[in-house]
């Protein structure tokens, strides 16, 4: 008998133990009482650091998986939705006193055109020529970025003056960020579920696999492909405010390095792309684990950690290509997640 | 006037040795189709290898190729098999994620082994070479010309040669080309490891152009991809070409406008070559398309 039929007595019908499509598992309520119970716990300072970036991770790698996962839209530029999403927020606190509540939607909704906009001019692009001209449509954003210092501050950054108060989205106590982040993560858990569901989930997935059965099944695949940029970016856009409020500082060569977008697409990769419960499972795994060897091993040996890390990450990618959602999956005997 | 002149001829031969740089990533992703990130660490990996060797044994850059360039065909070879091979029968995305994660893991072993110090070698010559009213460093020189000889073989060998034809055969019908006789997964090696060979063959010609540190393939690997599409997936000529757009462009741009726009103007460029023209300058039509998994 597997996992997935197990049904626990007293339940409604379908309320399963294993994630499935479309369902709340138990085992996706289980993971939501013991992130609250992270979020309560007294927690030392550096481990409490390490949740509120897991968490943070893990919403926006269910960001990325709407473009990446959902509508095979792999962009390695995620970086630049993030950085546009915190320097809008960021730069209306600075210089005109909007609160960050505000600012947030400004940002996401800036992050949402930017990404409109690449998808439609990269439509007729395909696998790795895609990557790359995400890849570089970042690079254009960082040293723009860069470069425009009375703007955003250029190489020097852009502080955010710690002012503790809810109106500012300042917060003292880490466990208040820790909710937040909880909060973003639930909010982008919930979208990626409704999109699961909904008929514009199935045009995606569609679009993914077969654009030609699709375009003649009358889904229009810019249309669909754009939606599922500007939706992926949206929330990428709002995870970059959260981030600019957390560390009260920005600077373009950690905001919109090619290295956070490669992060970005790597913990949906090793989660399982196209599933809710993968990019969460990915950063829930590798955000702790980065964060711990690089606390550990950080003085002992610079770049130990990055080593040990991106073993991991290989050996993963080689033996686990549907990710870790794809082994829960075996594990309750569903059917395996397409990559 | 002469500002301009020297600016371009600048540009042209530094856009030679680009292009070289960018050759064995011609090899690799323009002909075989494999994505590979790491490709900018390959180049690191090269760079330490020329400078060991004329630090520690004296050897001047373009000596220490007779070593480097067969060391790098084995070290190519190795990753091959390890990494690329067995990636090849999974979705697509593997290939990428599995490099990247090499790439990282590449320069971070680097970082430990040789800290983040910028090393260099001594000029190999003492001076400037004249040519009309340009001066020009005669490693600049070499290195253009060595990049133009490579262009000119490796064409040779990909159009005219068996292995060439093997090559090309293996990467438009794979399953035809076994049939046909063709040993494909020692294709694959043989271009993978060839293509590693070539991109040390390039840093022993920058290493007296350029310092390496651990990051500095992330430098050029961004350049080498944008070359490889510009001048059209696979073809060789094309990607000489796309070399030499390229260090034109950032000669004049970071003479004329500023240094760290130079680089936003190849990156424009390299979009508005996807949008309108994805073939790139010198590839056939349909280039762009063959051999992509969907």
């Amino acid at each position: 008998m597997s996992l997935a039929s197990i049904r626990i007595a007293g339940l409604p019908n379908g309320f399963a133990l294993m994630p499935r499509r479309g369902a709340v598992s138990l085992f996706e309520i289980g993971l939501l009482i013991a992130c609250i119970a992270l979020v309560g716990i007294p927690l030392p300072q550096n481990l409490r650091d390490v949740v509120v970036l897991t968490f943070l991770y893990a919403g926006l790698a269910l960001a990325w998986n709407v473009a990446g996962g959902y509508a095979g839209l792999i962009s390695f530029g995620h970086a630049a939705f993030f950085g546009i999403g915190a320097y809008t927020s960021t730069i209306l606190l600075v210089h005109a006193g909007v609160s960050p509540w505000l600012g947030l939607w400004v940002g996401a909704l800036a992050s949402a055109a930017a990404g409109a906009l690449l998808a439609v001019v990269c439509a007729r692009l395909k696998g790795p020529f895609f990557i790359l001209s995400t890849l570089a449509a970042a690079e254009v954003v960082r040293i723009g970025a860069l470069n425009w210092a009375s703007m955003t501050g250029g190489p020097e950054g852009l502080s955010i003056l710690p002012v503790s108060s809810l109106a500012n989205m300042v917060f003292t106590s880490k466990a208040a960020y820790a909710a937040l982040m909880l909060g973003y993560l639930v909010i982008c858990y919930a979208v990626t579920m409704a999109l699961q569901c909904s008929r514009y989930g199935y045009f995606l997935l569609a679009v993914r696999d077969d654009e030609d059965a699709a375009k003649a099944a009358g889904v229009n695949p810019l249309l669909v492909r754009t939606g599922a940029m500007a939706l992926s970016a949206l929330l990428t856009g709002i995870g970059g405010t959260l981030f600019a409020q957390y560390f009260l500082y920005l600077d373009p060569t950690f905001v919109i390095s090619p290295e956070l977008s490669f992060q970005l697409a790597l913990l949906p990769a090793v989660g399982g792309l196209g599933t809710a419960i993968g990019p969460v499972l990915g950063s829930f795994l590798i955000t702790p684990l980065s964060e711990l060897l690089r606390a550990y091993l950080g003085h002992a040996a610079a770049g130990l950690h990055l080593v040990i890390y991106s073993a991991v990450l290989i050996v993963v990618m080689l033996y686990f290509p549907s990710g870790l959602a794809g082994a829960l999956a075996r594990l309750a005997g569903g059917r395996k997640p397409k990559l | 006037m002469t500002t301009l002149g020297q600016l371009v001829f600048s540009g042209i031969l530094i856009g030679g040795i680009y292009a070289l740089m960018s050759m064995g990533l011609t090899l690799i992703f323009g002909v075989l189709r494999v994505v590979n990130f790491a490709h900018g660490e390959f180049l690191m990996l090269g760079m330490y290898g020329a400078w060991a060797l004329s630090t520690a044994a004296g050897l001047n850059p373009y000596t220490a190729a007779l070593i480097v360039v067969p060391a790098m065909f084995l070290f190519g070879g190795l990753v091959h098999r390890i990494i690329i091979s067995p990636a090849l029968d999974k979705p697509h995305l593997v290939v990428v994620f599995a490099t990247m994660g090499l790439s990282i893991f590449m320069q971070n072993a680097a970082l430990m082994v040789m800290t983040a110090d910028l090393w260099d070698v001594p000029p190999v010559f003492g001076s400037s070479v004249a040519i009309g009213p340009f001066y020009f460093k005669a490693e600049l020189l070499i290195g253009f010309a060595i990049g133009l000889s490579c262009t000119i073989a490796l064409r040779w060998l990909i159009r005219a040669t068996y292995l060439g034809k093997a090559i090309r055969a293996t990467v438009q019908d794979g399953e035809a080309a076994m049939l046909m006789g063709i040993p494909v997964p020692r294709i694959f090696l043989i271009t993978f490891a060839g293509g590693s060979a070539l991109v040390g063959l390039s840093a022993c010609v920058m290493m007296p152009l350029f310092s390496v540190f651990p990051t500095v393939g992330l430098n050029f690997v961004l350049i080498a991809f944008v070359i490889v599409v510009l001048g059209g997936m696979g073809s060789i000529e094309g990607a000489l070409l796309g070399g030499i757009c390229i260090g034109v462009v950032q000669s004049l741009s970071s003479y004329y406008v500023a240094p760290a726009f130079g680089q936003m103007f190849f990156f424009i460029l390299f979009l508005l070559v996807m949008i309108v023209r994805p073939d790139g300058i010198l590839g056939q039509k349909g280039a762009a398309t063959i051999g992509i998994k969907d």
